[in-house]
């Protein structure tokens, strides 16, 4: 059984813009999935439908076998809780420390109660700093969040998605506001996580050079279809143009 | 022939402005043999720019009998008239006469008031320090009960906070309403509502500035929330975390400074707002500058002008400091 299996997905915008039309794929666990496509592709859209930040309007979302496309409450929260997340630009919690940051990623299995209050319970503590230690900054708890650099703000963000304990993580853009050597380092720590902890990844990305580099598998959407599933060695030049115009030119990062 | 019309359209409409003018300015003038003298050089002069500017309420008349629409220079002398009109019934509807503000009659009364207003009495000065605090802690106090209320208020009152369907929406809509009704009744009369229910005193004035406070601070409170960041939101949802665990970890931390800082200029305000508030019974120093201005003891007024000017200006200097080092 495949552990996320997506079927017939679409999803229309409030304005009538629909951002994805009948997208269908499946995704094994340890697999590291990189989507490509242009801006406004639909890759956001569709890698929001996956934790229901965004509703799709059609289609069903699978995980491991059970159906998670209409649960709402309790069973969306754990169903989210199951899946960590991050961003282009971080969404970290400004003025909070990188400590308190890291333990948030523990929100959807803490009471209300306690997690207003403080009350972290220690064994809660004592993940978020091995999460820390995985990503290399365990040294910066105690500095605020907005204070850290681009990529250790990043690096702040996969720690607060490994404390969810996810057995998917979902990565949007991760680079894209990232300079070229921060870039591979941030890819090198999901691929770890990805090879080391065995977490399926799933991860938007602009830049061929990397998709080589570190996806197993690649899909890619155009105007909100799925045009193109496979090997990333598979991507030829015929591909790239029809996945990104006539007019586009490789370049590379390094 | 039209181009007549509209020659005399404006004629006629010089006069009349001319001769309003004229009976606003110097009143005893009018029906004099001096009057046309000047009326008519304005009338020549008003047709001149009418004619020089080829815009004017004559060629607007006669041109909107055509098909061809508007030039822009009419519709710009349109607005100009306007605004000319509206000054010219402005003046006679606010009674403006600066006869009576230069008169020897108004000049005298001028020196007494300002001559007692810098001679202050200082004897009433521990009443008026007294008093004085009644009102700085009146404000303090509205400001602190408003402050909690505002707090909860403010999320049902943000639109990006009530997304959960038409109940949500119809909370939000009504709360606003009320608010903006709330708000834009002045605190004085909030005041005078209230010295009948609780009585005469600061008590009343606290009430007073507490639904006042409240109505401005949960608009202000809310349009921060409507104005974060939406990413960690996403970030924070994104773990499973819930509704309330939302709001308190992503939205509540980008507001603590700007809600702060409302808060601090809020009070001073409410410093200011108390002292009028003391005119109508709400207590405290403005309660005080009735009583003796009621008895026209002009040296007593002068000091406690004194003391309220000096206590603004020292608050208003401070929570300037406060917010800029918030920042």
């Amino acid at each position: 059984m495949p552990l996320l299996s997506v079927k017939n997905l679409s999803h229309t915008y409030p304005n009538g813009y629909q951002a994805l039309h009948d997208v269908s794929f499946e995704v094994e666990a340890g697999e590291f999935l990189v989507i490509i496509g242009l801006s406004g592709s639909g890759k956001s859209t569709l890698l929001r439908c996956l934790n229901r930040l965004v509703e799709p309007t059609e289609g069903t979302i699978l995980v491991n076998g059970q159906d998670v496309t209409h649960v709402s409450d309790a069973s969306l929260r754990s169903h989210r809780s199951g899946i960590g997340m991050i961003f282009q630009h971080f969404n970290l919690i400004p003025r909070h420390t990188v400590l308190s940051n890291v333990l948030y990623g523990a929100l959807g299995t803490t009471s209300t109660m306690s997690s207003i209050t403080g009350r972290f319970t220690d064994q809660q503590r004592q993940r978020a700093l091995s999460a820390l230690e995985v990503v290399g900054i365990r040294d910066k708890v105690e500095n605020r969040a907005d204070a850290l650099s681009g990529g250790q703000q990043q690096r702040v963000a996969i720690a607060r998605a490994l404390m969810q304990q996810p057995q998917l993580l979902l990565a949007d853009e991760p680079v894209a506001s990232l300079d070229p050597a921060t870039s591979h380092s941030v890819m090198d720590y999901l691929e770890r996580i990805n090879k080391d902890l065995g977490t399926t990844v799933i991860c938007n990305l602009h830049f061929l050079s990397l998709v080589r580099r570190y996806a197993t598998r690649v899909i890619a959407l155009k105007g909100g279809h799925l045009v193109f599933n496979g090997k990333p060695e598979d991507i030829s030049d015929e591909w790239f143009r029809t996945i990104y115009g006539e007019e586009a030119m490789e370049v590379d990062i390094r | 022939m039209k181009t007549s019309l509209a020659f005399l359209l404006d004629a006629l409409l010089g006069l009349c402005v001319s001769s309003m003018l004229l009976q606003i300015i110097i009143p005893e003038l009018t029906g004099l043999s001096i009057a046309p003298v000047i009326i008519i050089p304005t009338t020549i002069l008003w047709l001149a720019i009418a004619l020089l500017r080829k815009a004017s309420i004559g060629l607007l008349f006669v041109s909107s009998k055509n098909e061809r629409p508007l030039p822009n220079n009419v519709r710009a002398h349109m607005g100009w008239i306007a605004f000319c009109t509206s000054i010219v019934a402005g003046w006679i509807v606010t009674d403006i006469s600066p006869v009576e503000f230069f008169s020897s009659e108004g000049l005298q009364g001028a020196g007494r008031i300002f001559g007692a207003l810098l001679t202050p009495e200082f004897d009433v000065l521990p009443a008026a320090l007294d008093a004085m605090v009644v009102t700085i802690f009146t404000a303090l106090m509205a400001t602190i009960v408003a402050v909690p209320l505002s707090f909860l208020l403010s999320f049902p009152a943000a639109r990006n906070v009530m997304t959960g369907g038409a109940i949500e929406r119809t909370i939000y809509v009504l709360l606003r309403a009320v608010l903006n009704i709330m708000r834009s009744m002045e605190p004085i009369i909030w005041a005078i509502i209230f010295s009948v229910w609780v009585g005469i005193g600061p008590f009343a004035g606290m009430l007073a500035l507490v639904v006042h406070t409240v109505a401005s601070l949960t608009k202000q409170y809310s349009e921060q929330i409507e104005d974060v960041d939406q990413g960690p939101l996403e970030a924070i949802s994104a773990t499973g975390a819930n509704r309330l665990q939302v709001l308190w970890f992503a939205v509540v931390p980008q507001c603590v400074i700007p809600f702060l800082s409302f808060t601090i200029y809020r009070w001073d305000i409410n410093v200011r707002m108390a002292t009028i508030i003391g005119f109508v019974g709400g207590g405290g120093i403005g309660t005080l500058l009735t009583q003796y201005q009621g008895l026209a003891k002009y040296n007593e007024v002068g000091t406690l002008v004194i003391l309220i000017t000096l206590v603004v200006w020292t608050l208003d200097v401070a929570s300037a400091r406060v917010r800029e080092a918030l920042r």
